[in-house]
Order: C-alpha cells, then structure tokens, then sequence
C-alpha cells in the first residue's frame, strides 16, 4: 500500500530517477520508488542517507546552525539529489538526472515533500537494544563486513554466538562492543 | 635479487639469502596484522609484530652482507635498504649509531596499501608499519655489529595516519629473548619425503613458468611489486609463523574461549590471500599467455592454484582428490608453516597451518563460484557478495598436519549441503 502511494506521489515529477524513504532513527528503508531502467538497490542506499543527515544534524549543532528545515543537496557526476529530514519520522532523498536546472529540482522537492507529508505515517519511537544499533552499523561501515563480527568476538571476548543476538547483550558486554567498534571504524564515539 | 632466491623444487619452499620467504599480498599482510592486534591489542600486537621483524630480517640482512662482501655500517645500511625495496616492502633510509638513529620511509608496503585499501573507510589511529620499524632495527644491529635484539624502533609517524611519510626513531632497548633460529638447517630438519599428486604433468611445467616469470620481479621506483591487482611482498616466512602461533598461544592462556574466533581470522587470511592474489593471476594476461584463456571448468582453477601455491614458495600442494562440485583433498609432505611450527615448538596439539586450510577453502570457491568466462574485477565487493552472511557453501577441515607428526599434511573442502549456492 506504501509503495503505491510513494509512487503516486511522484508519479508526475519529470526527470526523477529514484525516491528512497528511510525511517528514522533507525536509518531503515520504509519505501521507495526506483525508476524501472534503474540498477539502484534501496537497500543497499537508503540507511546511508539516513546517517549523511544524522551526521550534518551534529555538525550544524556544533556550529550552532541547526534547524529543522535543514536540506542537503548533492550533485555527483550523473546524479543530482536532495536529502531531507521529514518531522523527524523520515529521510527522504529524491534523485534526479544531473542536468536538470537546480531550481527546477528545488521546486519539486518541495511538492513531493509536501505531498510525502501528507501520505507518510507518524511513527511510533521504537526503542531498539543499543547493541542491535551498533550491530548494525558495524556491519553496514566495517571495512571487512563479512569478518567484522568475528573481530568484535576476538577483540571483547564475548562469544560469537553471543554477539550474533545483540539484544541478549548484558550492559557490561554492550560497553565492550560498543569500545571495540569504535576501535575498528577509528571514530571517538558512535552517535546513535 | 634474483640470484638470492632459491627453491628447494621438490617440496616447492623458497628460501630468499638464508632465510625462509614466501611471497604474499597485501590484503594477506594487512589481514594478518589486523587480527594480531584484533588479538592481542595494539600494544602487545604491534610489539610481536616488531619482535618477529627484527628477529628474521636480521640473519637474512647479516647472510646477505656477508655475500656480497658488505663490511662497513655506511655499507650494510644501504644494502639494507636496497633488500628492503627489492623486496617490496617501499623505500626506507637509514640513519643509525649504537646510540640509535632514525629511519625516514616512502610508499612502505604496509601503511601505503592500508591506506589505498582502507584510508577511505576508516581513520586510523596507530602507525601499521611494525615489520618496517623492525627490519630497521635490525639493519641497525648488523650494521653496527650490535648484539641481536637490542635495537629498538618506533614509528612516529605512519602514511596510514595520513602523514606525508613514516618515520621511525632508534634507540637501544631492553634485550630481548633470543629465540632458536628457523633457517634453512632447521627448516631441512623438518621436511618429510615429498611426492606428487593428481595432474602433475600440467601443475609442473606452470609452476615452472611462474618461477621463471617471477624471478626477476623486484620493487619499482616507490620499492612497490604491484601486480595483479595487488601489492606483492616477498617476505619472510618466520615473520608470519612467529606472530600467528604466538598469538595463537597467548590467546589459549589469557582468553581460550576466543581461539576459535582467532583461528577462524587465521584461515581468513589465507582466504582472502588466495581469492585476491590467486583470482588476479588466474585473470591476468600473463596467465592466458603462458597457460591459455579460462574454460571456466573448476578443474583447471585448482591445477593452476596448486601451481601458483608452490611457485609463491607456499609447498609442494598436490590434488590428492577433486570432484567437481563435491569435495577436494589437498595434501602435501610440509608447509611454510608446518616446518616452522615443528623446528620452533615440537609437536602440534592439533592440526593448525591456518593459511593452507583458508588458502584450499578458497580455492573450492574460487574453482565453482565465479564466473570465469566473464572475466569478473575482483572487488571488495566482489568478495563481500560471495562471502558475506552465511553459511558458506563450503567447509574446510584438516584431518593431518605434519606440524602434528603426521606424514602428510591434508585439509579436506567438502560441500557444505544446504547452504546457498
């Protein structure tokens, strides 16, 4: 049902290639739209936007310039987009052919924002384990994904078997998990 | 640098000077460093890892000055860095007393590949060069005619870190323990009666070609081998042993409950070792012209696997069996790591040459999962797709080691039923 109304919310946006809905916080893929000649997995994207905007959220806090209507515009080689943050429920990141005028893109992120608003659930705050959380992030940002937990393993002494149902984790073996992840991906703390 | 390698053919070991060598890559090296710290911290890892550089570089920098007539300080230390280059381990410039000195070094193998493997995704927080910094006390020791392990070194300054260069300061340190030598005497000691396997006559003659296409390989102007892909290395056999058993064993006294996680990185290593290295020989022009283009049948993968096994100096690997599809047994009289095992700390408790294991694991892989005819880049992901979540579609086991006193070393491949394809 999700999907169609995704769809139907940008089924009259020229030039669009793909929309990418990420529920929040959890940076998960809630819906999306990816045009059929497209190759893009949600997937495999979607948390991403979910944290580019987490991570530009903290920055501007540091420099003391946040606001809610914060929006980020990125323009790569084949590909122009804009990644916005909706009621704090929702990312949703809008992908459109590079050559269309960045006014033009503006204009109708701003209509499929107004429309999302209006279709999109108000979610209710699920509180996942914390370890589930850095579990996840591990694996989507270790450079060696398919080791990474055994490194966990190595590094904390914490069973492997133990760590493969991190909601089960004690609080003294969150704490080892989530040190030894921070050690792996060289960050000071992990904002989650 | 060709004239100080040497093979002992029969049994396919390699000996570069007087020392034990293998040639491995650098997602091999960087893997194998990674899990010494994952093990033992970075501290205590990247003190082994010191430790063992220093310990084999030093008979190989003191066997080659004598050989080639190398007397004065001024004179071992530039020879020193001329192995060191050679062997593609980067451009290092030695500076040293028996009061210390420094070392200033460009594109090392390990912080320069580190950092084009991983400098993207991860900030890194400590130096990686720990063979450098010991290969350089050792060139300290020889050249001044120090007493073994007394030189110590530190890398102050490391690329991986994103640092212009690295730099390393000498400084005399606390002896350390002097362990019994594994040369060519003791490795000759544990070598059991070699023989031969299934397809010899077409293994032979490609291990031959390889041998002789790698023979004259040395470092680049940055004192890099990079090729197929990869940044190669020919490094010393003892390097790798001393720093996988003795975290292996440090790991059973203080945390036994991780050696299996441990042992499991081990054998990764060699997995993505072979998947790299192996799969970008397999891919490469050279390879097409010397051995002819890919059928895509596993058959020929793991011959040409086994040939280039021993032509990198790994041991006589032979195909004892291989049904497509099924299951491979891979057996051969000894390994790098079983004659090291055997000469340093007797016999084995259990099977444990982690490379061969991961390597033949690998090698099952690479023979039915990829898609040869199609002439695939081996990417990172490349290789999480076919290896990340589980379970895998294949298992590995060592029934015998010679590092146990058996005859034969054998690690068995055998489909893993029920797992994805």
């Amino acid at each position: 049902m999700a999907q169609e109304s995704v769809r139907e919310a940008v089924n009259d946006v020229p030039s669009l290639r793909a929309v990418f809905v990420t529920a929040m916080p959890d940076c998960l893929l809630y819906d999306s739209w990816v045009r059929p000649e497209e190759t893009w997995a949600a997937e495999d994207a979607a948390s991403y936007f979910g944290d580019l905007v987490r991570a530009n959220r903290e920055g501007l806090r540091a420099l003391k310039s946040w606001s809610a209507e914060m929006q980020v515009t990125i323009e790569s080689a084949d590909v122009l987009m804009i990644v916005r943050e909706l009621r704090g429920d929702f990312v949703v990141t809008l992908a459109f052919q590079r050559d269309v005028p960045l006014g033009m893109v503006r204009l109708h992120a701003k209509r499929v924002m107004e429309r999302l608003d209006q279709i999109l659930p108000t979610l209710e705050a699920q509180q996942r384990p914390r370890a589930v959380k850095i579990t996840e992030f591990l694996e989507k940002y270790a450079p060696d994904p398919h080791a990474a937990l055994h490194r966990v393993a190595l590094r904390t002494g914490i069973p492997l078997g133990t760590l493969r149902k991190p909601e089960q984790l004690e609080t003294t073996q969150v704490a080892l998990l989530e040190a030894s992840v921070c050690d792996i991906l060289g960050l000071e703390s992990l904002s989650l | 640098m060709s004239s100080l390698r040497r093979y002992l053919p029969e049994h396919d070991l390699m000996y570069f000077g007087p020392s034990p060598a293998v040639y491995h890559c650098h997602h091999f090296n960087l893997f194998l460093d990674q899990t010494i710290d994952d093990a033992l911290g970075f501290e205590a890892g990247s003190r082994l890892r010191f430790l063992a550089g220093r310990e084999f570089a030093a008979p190989l920098l003191a066997g080659v000055a004598e050989q080639s007539g190398a007397t004065t300080p001024a004179e071992r230390l530039e020879l020193a860095s001329k192995l060191f280059a050679g062997m593609g381990h980067g451009r290092i410039q030695l500076s040293a007393d028996a009061r210390g000195g420094d070392a200033k070094g460009s594109f090392l193998h390990y912080g320069y590949s580190w950092s084009q493997k991983y400098g993207q995704i991860v900030k890194r927080k400590q130096p990686a060069d720990a063979f450098g910094a010991g290969f350089a006390a050792a060139a300290a020791e020889v050249a001044l005619g120090l007493q073994p392990e007394s030189m110590a070194a530190h890398e102050t300054e490391c690329v991986a870190m994103k640092a212009p260069g690295c730099t390393f300061q000498l400084k005399p340190g606390e002896r350390g323990v002097r362990l019994p030598p594994v040369g060519e005497a003791e490795v000759g000691k544990q070598i059991n009666p070699t023989f031969n396997g299934l397809y010899e006559e077409v293994i032979q003659p490609i291990t031959k070609g390889l041998r002789d296409f790698t023979a004259p390989v040395q470092g680049d102007e940055r004192g890099l081998v990079q090729a197929f892909g990869v940044f190669v290395t020919l490094h010393l056999a003892g390097y790798y042993n001393r720093i996988s058993y003795e975290a292996v064993q440090q790991v059973e006294k203080k945390a036994p409950q991780s050696v299996g996680v441990l042992e499991d990185l081990l054998r990764e290593s060699g997995h993505v070792c072979v998947f790299n290295t192996f799969g970008g020989i397999l891919l490469s022009p050279e390879w097409e012209g010397m051995v002819g283009p890919l059928t895509g049948e596993p058959l020929p993968i793991v011959e040409g696997c086994m040939a280039i096994a021993r032509a990198l100096g790994f041991g006589r690997w032979t195909i004892a069996e291989f049904e497509p599809g099924k299951r491979l047994v891979v057996r051969a009289p000894c390994s790098y790591e079983s004659v090291f095992y055997r000469s340093r700390y007797g016999k084995a408790p259990r099977p444990n040459e982690y490379f061969l294991q991961g390597a033949c694991l690998a090698i099952a892989q690479l023979a039915h999962r990829v898609d040869w005819k199609a002439k695939p880049m081996l990417t990172q992901e490349f290789y999480n797709a076919l290896f990340r979540g589980g379970p895998l579609p294949w298992k590995v086991e060592q029934p015998k080691s010679t590092a146990c006193g058996h005859t034969i070393s054998e690690v068995v491949v055998t489909r893993n039923e029920g797992a994805r394809a």
